[in-house]
Parts: C-alpha cells; structure tokens; sequence
C-alpha cells in the first residue's frame, strides 16, 4: 500500500475493543487478534489519514524506531488487503 | 487458562425446502422440531456474549423459514455480535433482506450447487436456481458483505473451473468453495459424493491459478476434502476450545456435527445455563485439551496443532469417538478412509428429506 493511501475498512469487517482491553478484526466467518500496534493502527483507519499519518501515529504512541514501524505497518496493510479486509 | 467461546453457531431450525443430498443435518432432524422460542434465542445470545463469543452465525436447515429472523438479529447485535446468515436465499426477497440489515446483519453467505440451473435444480431436489440469482443480486445492489459459497462434491467437481467463472460475472468478492464433509445425510451419501482423486488435484491446481489471477479482486477460500490429507483437518479448533453449536431445540454442542456421536449425552439450554454447558458440560469436557489422547496422538508433535483431528468422524468411521481420528496416515484405522476414497461409486444418492 502506498504511503498517501488513505486505507477504510473493507465491506462487512469491524474493529472490536473487548472489555478486557483486547482488540479484534471481525472478518465474514472469522476474527483476527491484533497486538497493540496493529490495534493503534487500525483503529485510526477512517478513509481520511493516510497510510504515512498513521505510521507517525504509531512511531510516537510505541517510540519504535520510524523505518521499522513504516515496514512493519505497511507489510501488514498490504496482508489485509489482499484478504480485501482494508482497501487502500 | 479459562477457554473463551469465539463463535456461536445458531441452527435456528432444521425445516428446508431443499433436499441436497450433502446436507450435514442429521437423518433424525425431526426430533428437532421443538424448536427455541424468540425469547430463548435471545437469551443464548446473551449468554455468549457475556461468555465471550464475538461473531454469531445463523444457520439451519434453511433459517429465512424462522419469521423471527431479523428480530434475532437484533438481538444478536444489541450484544455487540457480529451477525452472519448462512442461507440457501430462495426467501431472501426486498423486505426480508432490508430488515435484516436494518437489525445490523454484517454478512450474508448465499450458497448455489452448481453454476447452471439445470444441474444446481437436480442436486437441490427443487427449482431454485433462478430465485437464488435473483437473492444474489439483490444482495449486490446493498452495501453489505457477500460470500458466495458451492459445495463441492462428486457431482458437480468437474464444474469448478465454471464456478469460478460464474463468480467473477456476478462480481463475487468472496468465494467459498467448500469440498462436501462426510456427516448427516453427506456421511449416508458418501459413496455416490466422494470426489475421485483426479478431481481432488485438478481442484488445487485450478482453485492455485483462480487465486493467482484474481488476488485483490476475490478472495477464495478453499475447504480441502475430508479424507484426501496426509493429516487430519483440526477440527473446530480442537473440542471445545472456541465454538460452539445451539441445535434447533437448544442442544448446545462442540460441533454441528457432535449428535452424530451416539456414546455422548448433550445439555440444553432449558435445562441449564449456556455457561455451565461450556465449562463444565460433559460432552464439552470428554475431549478438550490433550489428557483424552490416545497412542498415536498423545506423544504426536501435532497433537495441539490438529487436537486429535475430528470426533465424529472418529466415531462414524472407528466407531470410537476418542480414538485418532482415521483420516490421519497415523491412525491404525487409516485403511477405512483410503478404501472409502478409493471406493467413490456411481450409486444414485439418497435425498434429504423434508
């Protein structure tokens, strides 16, 4: 995914934030347990930020250092949206 | 640890006007015909919820035939649930569809049994075909997520490449392409469901390129033959690890498959509470974890990668419900599944009956 995309949801999947703290993607026949980065991320994914705002978001919630997070964030955009669970 | 529940499987009712031969509801299903109350449904819900679970699925048998549907629904999202509809879609019409999405569904499932209507109408026993395009494109024209899904069986295996096709014109994103599993009316007919291996490996090899060609486009999930795998499928996740099935008269089981399994006694939700079932039914409790294994599985690397493979098949076809499951190359009764997939057979299967 670009850095300028600005990433949605995809059709039919949801963030949940159980009570416990926990965070889920809810996907059609599936759920997938997210760490805390991938939550923060995630989260911030309304169709407006781009893809670069969310990774600063990020480097400055977890002080990671900024390429890692960049690779990290962005390989795990491009995973979910081949499975159309974002779309960029 | 304390097991959560992810998934709540809600057989709203066996009733169906179709009578696919692969069906995986029992042959007794009449037994099921006291059927839950609105009022109970809810409470399930409730109860997995607060249990943990995240995603309820309704299903049946055919659940458009409940009348209650969208109001479960409703339910179902008011305890923050997201809602699945697991539907043939001959009833699927405007009003249906829009009240159920207006009660929060998120996803619709629609199955077809072939992708000509001639010979989905011969598997489904019924003239449906038509109304099931009708109830897809209907679907379509709403903002809300679709998958489409066809068994995949003898019959209509050499149709796969066609199944494709017919998905990529009604503009499919998510295509689930099940191979048939051997329980209920599936296990009776599975001498005349069986693919042959010819089948099982120009499926890989055309579901391999579909996948290929339409990344980003379709997703396409592919569900592997029962008996053609050098390990058995981890069924549900293990027994009793993150789901669960609400029969039709409130049974709560392991897997939709688990009444199969004639040695074990199941509890309902009349009876006792939904929570009490989970963690300390019987039924749940005989085969969690790895304590229950025997030889080969308990000293098996993959014993908590496949859980000792799938119970009922291990009853149906070992006639033991602990024993490795067969369709694992380990298990001493392996040679009943290779005479089984060697065996696929020409005899005309028996409909399900309504």
């Amino acid at each position: 995914m670009r850095p300028d995309a600005r990433p949605k949801l995809g059709k039919g999947v949801k963030l949940r934030r159980d009570r416990d703290g926990g965070v889920m993607l809810l996907v059609p026949e599936g759920a997938l347990v997210l760490n805390s980065s991938a939550a923060v991320a995630l989260e911030l994914v309304d169709g407006e930020r781009s893809l670069s705002q969310i990774v600063e978001a990020v480097v400055q919630q977890f002080e990671v250092e900024p390429s890692r997070a960049r690779a990290d964030i962005t390989d795990l955009f491009d995973r979910l949206s081949e499975r159309r669970f974002v779309r960029g | 640890m304390t097991l959560r529940p992810l998934s709540l499987l809600c057989e709203l009712t066996y009733r169906c006007n179709l009578q696919c031969p692969y069906c995986y509801n029992p042959l007794d299903y009449p037994r099921y015909r006291d059927e839950l109350s609105t009022a109970q449904w809810s409470g399930v819900l409730e109860s997995a919820a607060a249990l943990g679970v995240v995603q309820a699925h309704f299903s049946g048998g055919e659940p458009t035939l409940r009348r209650d549907l969208a109001e479960l629904v409703r339910a179902a999202s008011r305890a923050e649930l997201y809602t699945n509809l697991i539907t043939q879609g001959t009833f699927l019409d405007d009003a249906l569809l829009d009240s159920l999405l207006e009660s929060g569904l998120d996803h619709v499932q629609i199955s077809i049994q072939a992708p000509e209507a001639g010979a989905a109408d011969r598997i489904a026993g019924a003239v449906v075909h038509e109304r099931k395009l009708e109830a897809l494109a209907r679907v379509r024209r709403r903002d809300v997520a679709l998958t489409l899904n066809c068994v995949l069986h003898r019959r209509n295996h050499d149709a796969l490449g066609a199944v494709i096709a017919f998905a990529e014109r009604h503009g499919i994103e998510r295509l689930e392409l099940a191979n048939v599993q051997f329980y209920g009316w599936a296990f009776r007919n599975r001498a005349a469901l069986m693919p042959t291996l010819a089948q099982v490996r120009e499926a890989e090899r055309l579901v391999a390129a579909a996948r290929e060609r339409l990344r980003g486009t379709m997703e396409i999930v592919y569900v592997l033959p029962d008996y053609f795998g050098e390990y058995p499928k981890p069924c549900m996740n293990g027994w009793g690890r993150e789901f669960l099935t609400v029969t039709p008269n409130g049974t709560v089981l392991p897997c939709p498959a688990a009444s199969s399994i004639a040695s074990l006694r199941f509890d309902n939700v009349r009876d006792r509470a939904l929570e009490d079932i989970w963690r300390n039914g019987d039924a749940f409790e005989r085969y969690r974890g790895t304590a229950w294994m025997p030889e080969p599985c308990r000293s098996c690397d993959r014993r908590e990668v496949d859980w000792g493979g799938c119970r009922c098949q291990a009853f149906l076809l070992a006639g033991d419900a602990a024993a490795t499951d067969p369709a694992c190359a380990l298990s001493p009764d392996h040679g009943i599944v290779t005479a089984l997939r060697n065996g696929a057979g020409e005899a005309e299967p028996v409909a399900r009956r309504a």
